[in-house]
């Protein structure tokens, strides 16, 4: 169940306007992770009209924080780590936060990956890694797309 | 056949034909080529004593990335891009620059900046130290430090200004201010706890504002001037392990702070240096990115107006800092935006100075694994694919050009890096294919073009990178020539007689 296909990920995608008939229309396309937030990193129209629904973004997994995790953060681009401009390295701005329903398979970190969760919205600190975020995907499951 | 070539050859060489005879000579290309021409033969070198400096340097900018940031400057305004030229490409005079450090064929931004401000060349990693010292080793340091054209400036009684997008606390902006065997340590935390004969390169500025070397810096990189545990402007903690505040000392000092447009735009006593300016903890944002932040030609303007009020004249180090921050992620959209807001900054410059009294350098610390693929038709996006060439027009076919895989590739890619299309295997082993891409896919602002090497991280390259001049003494820079020798160009002008 980690490692989604493609397929049965569509499948997930095609199955989620039926568990909400009349709040999700289907998405042509996964949600580019970037049209989640506005120029100043307000949370765009998209981001809040789809809140608590089950969505698909568009993205990369960033190299994880800790083995053996339920979490991972979702990249608009691959996460390159750049020894002469990132000591230290922070992490952007526009990230989603991604909690999984499985323990991370982890993909490197320029695959790029479609995932699927509930979209939450809204500030938090897990309290195992400290991880603050704005933007989350709950109850995610994700594959190469 | 040859011969009649030959016997014209000759015979035009014997009545000395006027290149206004030749069939080609009511051609456009020609007449602007006899332009160019009487151009140059009117050059007159200036011999003035240079009372202002203008370093600008654009981080990863090699002549490759210049070629196509050439190109995105002018597909943006509307043309093909290739007959663009931009503000620094109008100098008469520029040369070719060997960038290979002491002991790197590959240099990264320390030892460049270092060459550039110091006139010699030294090893990867260090700061204006001398070769003799190997990197990291504090305790060879005393006796080793080399003397930067800011002291200089500054013992002339010149002002001294450093702007960049980058932490100020980086390789090139810290070339300006400080001594370190070590260019990652930017702030006392990173320094290690027995290296006892420097202070960490943010201390290092605070020490150039208090001694006066320093009047003006304005980039990112705030998270080194604040203690742990301190949270500053934009909601975010220091790392400072010392406990010093180093902006409450700056401010203790006289110098104004801004730290965004607000605060920026309130500066309105230009001429009363010091002022510091950090716009983010880190990084400035890209220029694509750019929200509540100055732009780099805004940060040039604010940086000329204060320095200008010196009648002995400034030392002004510019960097476009991110163009190298985006070859390293592969990313030739941002690349690209940058590399134009460096060219508007450049066009600010010029458009503030008077050539008489200013020289004006604009140049590349290295230049990047970037690499462009052929044969591509006129007005190809230059982050976009490789269109066809149209054998009866000019703009390309429109149709892109294929690999022997049967698919597009985009016009520029990189050796190395995030993109690679070798991608790692679940055993561990890399394999893959260039993926399908469309001209549209390609020219997305977050697209990575296609690399070769896996790597994390896009790597610089030995590339020459070119320095283009304008103003005194400005006809010193030709041919090929050792980075270090930028150093004696800029010392001569303001040093001559």
């Amino acid at each position: 169940m980690q490692n989604l296909t493609r397929r049965s990920l569509l499948s997930l995608i095609c199955a989620a306007p039926l568990a909400l008939p009349g709040r999700l229309f289907a998405q042509d396309a996964p949600i580019k992770l970037r049209d989640l937030y506005n120029r100043d990193m307000s949370f765009s129209d998209i981001a809040l009209a789809h809140e608590g629904l089950r969505i698909t973004i568009a993205g990369f997994m960033a190299p994880p924080l800790k083995a053996e995790s339920d979490f991972f953060v979702l990249t608009k681009m691959p996460m390159a780590v750049c020894p002469f401009c990132e000591p230290g390295t922070p992490w952007p701005d526009d990230i989603l936060a991604v909690y999984t329903k499985r323990i991370v398979n982890v993909v490197p970190f320029n695959v790029p990956l479609e995932t699927t969760g509930v979209l939450d919205l809204g500030e938090y600190v897990d309290p195992e890694l400290g991880f603050y975020s704005e933007v989350r995907l709950t109850d995610a499951v994700y594959g190469r797309a | 056949m040859k011969t009649s070539f030959l016997a014209i050859g000759a015979a035009i060489a014997a009545s000395g034909a006027a290149a206004q005879d030749l069939p080609q000579a009511s051609s456009d290309w020609f007449t602007a080529g006899q332009a160019t021409i009487e151009a140059r033969l009117a050059l007159e070198p200036n011999t003035n004593r240079a009372r202002n400096v203008i370093l600008l340097n654009a981080d990863g900018n090699g002549v490759g990335t210049n070629y196509a940031l050439r190109l995105f400057a002018g597909q943006q305004a509307g043309g093909l891009g290739d007959d663009h030229v931009l503000p620094h490409e109008t100098f008469a005079h520029m040369a070719l620059v060997k960038t290979y450090t002491t002991n790197g064929q590959t240099p990264d931004s320390a030892p460049t900046a270092s060459a550039m401000l110091t006139g010699v060349k030294s090893r990867n990693t260090m700061i204006n130290v001398s070769e003799n010292v190997a990197v990291g080793d504090c305790a060879n340091l005393p006796g080793n430090e080399l003397t930067t054209l800011s002291q200089i400036a500054d013992d002339m009684g010149k002002s001294v200004g450093i702007v960049s997008t980058a932490r100020i606390t980086h390789a090139t902006p810290a070339a300006a201010y400080a001594v370190t065997a070590n260019r990652n340590w930017e702030d006392d935390s990173a320094l290690p706890e027995d290296c006892t004969t420097q202070a960490d390169i943010a201390a290092q500025l605070v020490d150039g504002m208090e001694s006066g070397l320093i009047d003006l810096a304005m980039g990112g990189g705030r998270r080194h001037f604040v203690p742990a545990g301190t949270v500053s402007e934009e909601g975010n903690e220091g790392t400072r392990t010392d406990g010093r505040n180093l902006i409450e000392e700056m401010e203790a000092l006289g110098a104004q702070y801004v730290w965004n447009d607000e605060t920026f735009g309130a500066l309105t006593e230009l001429g009363n240096a010091p002022i510091i300016g950090l716009f983010q903890d880190s990084h400035m944002m890209y220029e694509h990115d750019r929200t509540d932040e100055p732009s780099l030609a805004e940060m040039t303007a604010a940086a000329i107006t204060a320095l200008s009020t010196n009648e002995e004249g400034y030392f002004l180090s510019i960097e476009g800092g991110r163009v190298d921050h985006a070859n390293h992620a592969g990313n030739l959209h941002r690349v690209l935006t940058d590399g134009v807001a460096f060219a508007e900054a450049v066009q600010m410059a010029i458009d503030m100075t008077d050539d008489s009294d200013t020289l004006i350098i604009v140049t590349a610390d290295h230049e990047h694994a970037i690499a462009f693929n052929g044969y591509c038709g006129r007005g190809s996006d230059i982050t976009g694919l490789c269109m066809g060439i149209d054998n009866e027009g000019v703009e390309n076919t429109g149709e892109p050009n294929l690999g022997s895989d049967g698919k597009p590739y985009t016009v520029a890619g990189y050796l190395n890096g995030a993109g690679s299309v070798l991608i790692e295997q679940e055993d561990g082993t890399y394999s893959g294919e260039r993926p399908d891409v469309t001209n549209e896919e390609a020219m997305d602002p977050d697209y990575l073009q296609q690399a070769l090497v896996p790597m994390s991280s896009e790597t610089h390259s030995g590339t020459d990178v070119a320095a283009y001049a304008h103003g005194p003494y400005a006809h010193l820079l030709g041919g090929t020539i050792e980075q270090n020798v930028i150093f004696h160009v800029m010392h001569h002008a303001m040093t001559a007689e």
